[in-house]
């Protein structure tokens, strides 16, 4: 009994600090969602109201998701978003491959030192980080005066508020996420598979191919989503890196929020963005299940 | 930059050791204002003065004051929103305290000319005290912009917003306030239009007109243009007077070179009044009342003007600010200049939707 | 039995019946020549000058403890090591910079190292698939080494659905599907248990014997050496200790290190003091006896040797307490009975103190046994089983 009580507190902790931190807010944002924007505090119509009956209406406006398939600007700031996201996730991928593998593969002893110095900038303030950038790829920044003075050109190049600027700023920040958990699948990858690859005939580069790489897929997969999925909604990086025809949802959310003081669209925004995030991960879960089964 | 720092440095001492001997709960105010928009050495002056411990936020736009606002519980007792379209807005929502006019005894020292001004925000000035009004102009880096466009129109909009300038300029840096609220009624002004209009077609004039210069814009700023303009690193900005103003003074303190000089444009600046204003859930009103009471003062506006370099709504501190800035007639203008200022209403919600649409295009470029 | 046999009388028969003994031919050529080889890793000498020729069609087993060597000889040979010095020549190809993936040689793996992302087809198939084999030749080929390994029905499974054994067979088809000229086994079996691996041992040999293929397996089991090797090497500190078929190595170990490593003996030390063609006369320095051994051992009169006597080869009888030494005869005092089922092993604890193991079958069921704990024994054996070892 008392041994039944335990496991239902266990299993009770985690349940409720999700439905604390997650499921409550995305209700309340949920009803906001379908309220109507209106002059007032808070900026917006309740969601139900009694009538003198004593009954409760309850009133439930769609009009802001269709907006959305309505007014191609959310659509076409939602595929921009997408693309930003899933460039940088490759970008990342591409830088942050290599380094796990070389991580992964080098002497016992070095590997601790090596993730350290991945994991190291997160201990300094991200907006100290992303300022640095600007400091470094302004038109009088270190980049650019480097290379004037290396005679490599004539004049500064633009590439502060650039997309280079952007999906640099990204990469950077979110290279972490890609390489720790491809460290972790490429370093539990059994080196004796590699020999095998080699002495059946396999050349070292056909040998990644057949066996390393489709072997660190789960860690790839994992990567790039933990890339992909807050680089949709990244809204700092490209504020402040990015150029303004960098219209992303992150900015498109901050627009009608605060702009246009449309809570209720905003709202709506940000559940249709939560439901397209969690679609892949959830498909993601379901196929690791099956494999798994 | 340096003295900037030690300034902070000195006003943050002061809050943390301000003098209070006496037994009972230290008061306090919690002040969200505009970035660079007081005099340090006067915020110090008002804990020596009252006792009173202050909290000091900023913000660098309307839209996060406003967001905030709406939220409700900010827990600031002194918010400095403009006139118009923010005000008028949080007022009617019911968003702030009405002033009790016993507590500001100062709130006579106001010019009733300009009170009367503001009552169409706030009528019979019930919830606000004004602080300090300026205009919205071009920051423009002299040297630069004449070794550029020796030919351009140096009193006018065309300099920025006709493109054959606006590619000139574009190799110094042309940097654009990120306000539609602000920028869309001066460029419906210079169209020749009424600024607080709507109509779907004079929104299309302002786009189009937007549209030629956008290739020549290098960035959007929220945060103010003072140190950018003051660096050299843009040559052009379209911003608030004071902030031009202020890098002026910067530039000229910093000795390299560098001239900056405010232009109120000849078709027309938008005026603006910012308000002091309590918020009706603030937690400490009586210190609030006792803040504003403070500011009000001649010398203590006279320093604050020196300062941000921002006109006072207190006719009688003008004798008390220094001579180079109550001189300046980009700070305090001319009447004849007066006469080509405008102010602005609020739009209606599907109407500032449209704006902001055109905003957003525009600073996309497509 | 063959001329070779008859310059060694007493050596045991062939491996296997009927099989050719290449290495006793001096004109045989080696199919696959280990010379001089050497390797040092940080601090020491992992192989140190081995020269070994293996001919074709055996089934060669490197025998020793882990450090040996054993496995780094192994891993030369596939070509993930390249040797500091010597040469590794098979089938008249110099392997000297040779990268492992162009080798003729195919390894199973101690882990087996399945790719757990394919089928067991797509496992078998993966070498010929690299050479860029039709579609065809390899499904064919597939089919022929499930046929072999008796998986047929399994080629599409993947490695996680598979029982040890099933593994086992499956890394054995995989690295035997290109038809390799060399087959190196590294440990193959042991991470089988105890039944499953003496059938499999006996798989391994037939699947060698009807393909033909030369085997080169590395083992620290000595009986998984013994029942399948034709011939085997015991490895020592990076050298050869000694190279031999099983029976060569077991019954006429060159060394103390090969006598005991190999199977069980009971080292004796002495002083040899006649050698005649009667026999050899070797005094005890430890007891006050005389070992007695075949004539023709290798050392002169006078010299120091040791003989190794396998506990099979000794009888032991109850006696009492005044019964003396004698030769070929020890008196102790049985201090433990090691019950091992199909035998005894007696520990017989001599009047010097010096332990000797002594087995006897378990040759009737539940009868008394002749000598129990604490009795006072007689351990006897005859000459022939005394092995003089020449080191």
């Amino acid at each position: 009994m008392k041994g039944r009580l335990g496991r239902a507190l266990v299993l009770a902790l985690p349940w409720s600090w999700m439905a604390l931190f997650f499921v409550v807010p995305f209700v309340i944002v949920l009803t906001i969602a379908f309220a109507e924007p209106s002059e007032g505090l808070p900026p917006y119509t309740p969601l139900w109201r009694w009538t003198e009956e004593g009954g409760p209406i309850i009133q439930l406006n769609l009009a802001n998701f269709r907006l959305f398939l309505e007014d191609p600007f959310y659509l076409e700031a939602g595929l921009r978003s997408l693309r930003v996201a899933a460039v940088s996730a490759t970008l990342c991928l591409l830088v942050g491959y290599p380094m796990a593998l070389a991580i992964a593969r080098a002497p016992e002893r070095w590997r601790t030192l090596l993730l350290m110095l991945v994991i190291l900038p997160f201990w300094t303030s991200f907006l100290l980080r992303i300022t640095a950038w600007i400091g470094i790829l302004q038109d009088q920044g270190w980049l650019n005066g480097a290379l004037l003075a290396l005679g490599v050109i004539q004049e500064p190049l633009q590439l502060l508020y650039t997309d280079i600027a952007l999906y640099l700023g990204v990469t950077y920040c979110y290279l972490p996420f890609m390489v720790l958990p491809l460290y972790a699948t490429l370093s539990k990858l059994d080196p004796a598979l590699l020999e095998a690859a080699e002495d059946l005939g396999a050349r070292p580069s056909r040998a990644f191919l057949q066996v390393t790489l489709p072997l660190s897929m789960p860690g790839v997969v994992a990567g790039f989503l933990l890339v992909f999925i807050p680089a949709v909604g990244e809204f700092v990086i490209p504020e402040l890196l990015g150029g303004p025809d960098a219209q992303l949802v992150g900015r498109v959310l901050w627009m009608e929020f605060f702009q246009n003081r449309d809570w209720p669209l905003a709202s709506a925004l940000a559940v249709v963005l939560l439901l397209l995030l969690v679609a892949p991960i959830a498909i993601f879960q379901a196929r690791a299940a099956r494999e798994a089964a | 930059m340096m003295r900037r720092v030690a300034v902070m440095a000195a006003l943050l001492v002061s809050i943390c050791l301000s003098p209070n001997a006496q037994a009972q709960p230290q008061q306090v105010v919690n002040v969200f204002n505009w970035n660079d928009y007081i005099d340090p050495y006067m915020v110090q002056r008002f804990v020596r003065e009252t006792g009173i411990r202050v909290r000091y936020d900023i913000y660098d736009s309307l839209e996060t004051l406003e967001g905030r606002m709406s939220a409700g519980r900010t827990g600031y007792d002194i918010v400095v929103p403009t006139s118009e379209p923010t005000f008028s807005r949080l007022a009617r929502a019911g968003a702030f305290r009405p002033l009790d006019r016993s507590l500001i005894p100062n709130l006579a020292n106001i010019d009733p000319a300009l009170q009367q001004q503001v009552a169409s925000a706030d009528p019979e000035n019930r919830f606000g005290a004004l602080y300090l009004y300026g205009t919205i102009g071009l920051g423009i880096n002299v040297d630069r912009v004449r070794a550029l466009a020796p030919d351009a129109p140096m009193d006018s909009l065309r300099l920025l917003l006709d493109p054959a300038n606006a590619r000139r300029l574009r190799a110094c840096g042309i940097v654009m306030m990120d306000s539609a609220a602000d920028v869309i009624p001066m460029v419906l002004r210079y169209l020749g239009k009424d600024p607080n209009s709507t109509a779907p077609e004079d929104l299309r004039d302002v786009e189009r007109t937007l549209m030629t210069i956008r290739p020549f814009i290098r960035a959007f700023s929220s945060g103010g243009v003072i140190e950018a303009l003051a660096g050299g690193q843009f040559c052009m900005a379209f911003a608030y007077s004071g902030d031009v103003i202020q890098a002026a003074a910067r530039a000229e303190e910093a000795n390299r070179g560098v001239t900056i000089q405010y232009v109120a444009p000849k078709e027309g600046a938008q005026l603006w009044f910012d308000l002091l204003a309590i918020p009706a859930d603030a937690p400490n009103p009586e210190a609030a009342h006792a803040f504003i009471n403070f500011l009000l003062q001649p010398d203590v506006m006279a320093n604050i003007t020196n300062h941000v370099r921002y006109p006072n709504g207190v006719p009688a501190s003008r004798p008390l600010v220094a001579a180079e800035v109550a001189n300046d007639p980009s700070v305090f203008p001319t009447d004849e200049m007066r006469a080509r200022f405008f102010t602005i209403g609020a739009v209606p919600q599907a109407a500032e939707r449209a704006r902001n649409r055109v905003w957003a295009r525009f600073k996309a470029g497509r | 039995m063959s001329s070779t046999a008859a310059e060694q009388p007493k050596s045991p028969v062939a491996a296997r019946p009927g099989a050719a003994e290449p290495w006793r031919d001096p004109a045989a050529d080696p199919f696959l020549r280990i010379e001089g080889v050497t390797k040092r890793f940080e601090g020491y000498v992992a192989l140190d000058a081995v020269t070994l020729p293996i001919y074709r069609g055996e089934l060669f087993a490197l025998l020793g403890a882990s450090g040996s060597g054993k496995s780094t000889l192994l891993r030369c040979l596939a070509g993930f090591i390249e040797p500091d010095a010597g040469r590794i020549v098979l089938d008249g190809q110099d392997l000297a910079g040779v990268p492992p993936y162009e080798r003729p040689i195919n390894m199973m793996f101690q882990s087996y190292a399945l790719f757990p992302h394919m089928t067991v087809a797509q496992n078998i198939g993966f070498g010929l698939r690299q050479e860029g084999a039709s579609k065809s030749v390899i499904a064919d080929r597939v089919a022929e080494m499930l046929a072999l390994v008796r998986m047929e029905g399994f080629g599409g499974r993947k490695p996680a659905a598979l029982s040890g054994g099933q593994k086992a067979r499956v890394a054995l088809a995989r690295a035997l599907a290109k038809r390799p000229k060399l087959l190196l086994l590294d440990e193959p079996l042991s991470a089988l248990d105890k039944n499953l691996r003496e059938a499999t041992q006996f798989e391994l040999v037939n699947i060698q014997e009807r393909t033909g293929t030369t085997f080169v397996i590395v083992t620290h089991d000595q009986e998984e050496a013994m029942t399948m090797a034709t011939r085997l090497a015991v490895m020592d500190r990076g050298t050869l200790a000694q190279v031999g078929t099983p029976g060569e190595v077991y019954e006429f170990p060159n060394s103390r290190f090969t006598a005991e490593f190999l199977g069980t003996a009971n080292i004796l030390e002495g002083v040899v003091e006649a050698a005649d063609d009667q026999a050899t006369r070797i005094g005890s320095s430890e007891l006050d006896f005389d070992i007695l051994a075949e004539p023709g051992a290798l050392k002169p009169v006078g010299s120091r040797a040791y003989v190794a006597i396998r506990p099979e080869r000794m009888r032991i009888e109850r006696t009492d307490a005044a019964t003396p030494l004698g030769d070929n005869r020890l008196v102790g005092r049985v201090r433990d009975i090691a019950y091992f089922g199909d035998f005894f092993m007696y520990y017989v604890v001599l009047d010097n103190g010096k332990e000797i193991r002594v087995s006897q079958p378990n040759l009737r069921r539940m009868t008394a046994r002749p000598v129990d704990w604490e009795d006072r024994v007689a351990v006897t054996w005859d000459a022939e089983a005394s092995m003089v070892l020449p080191e």
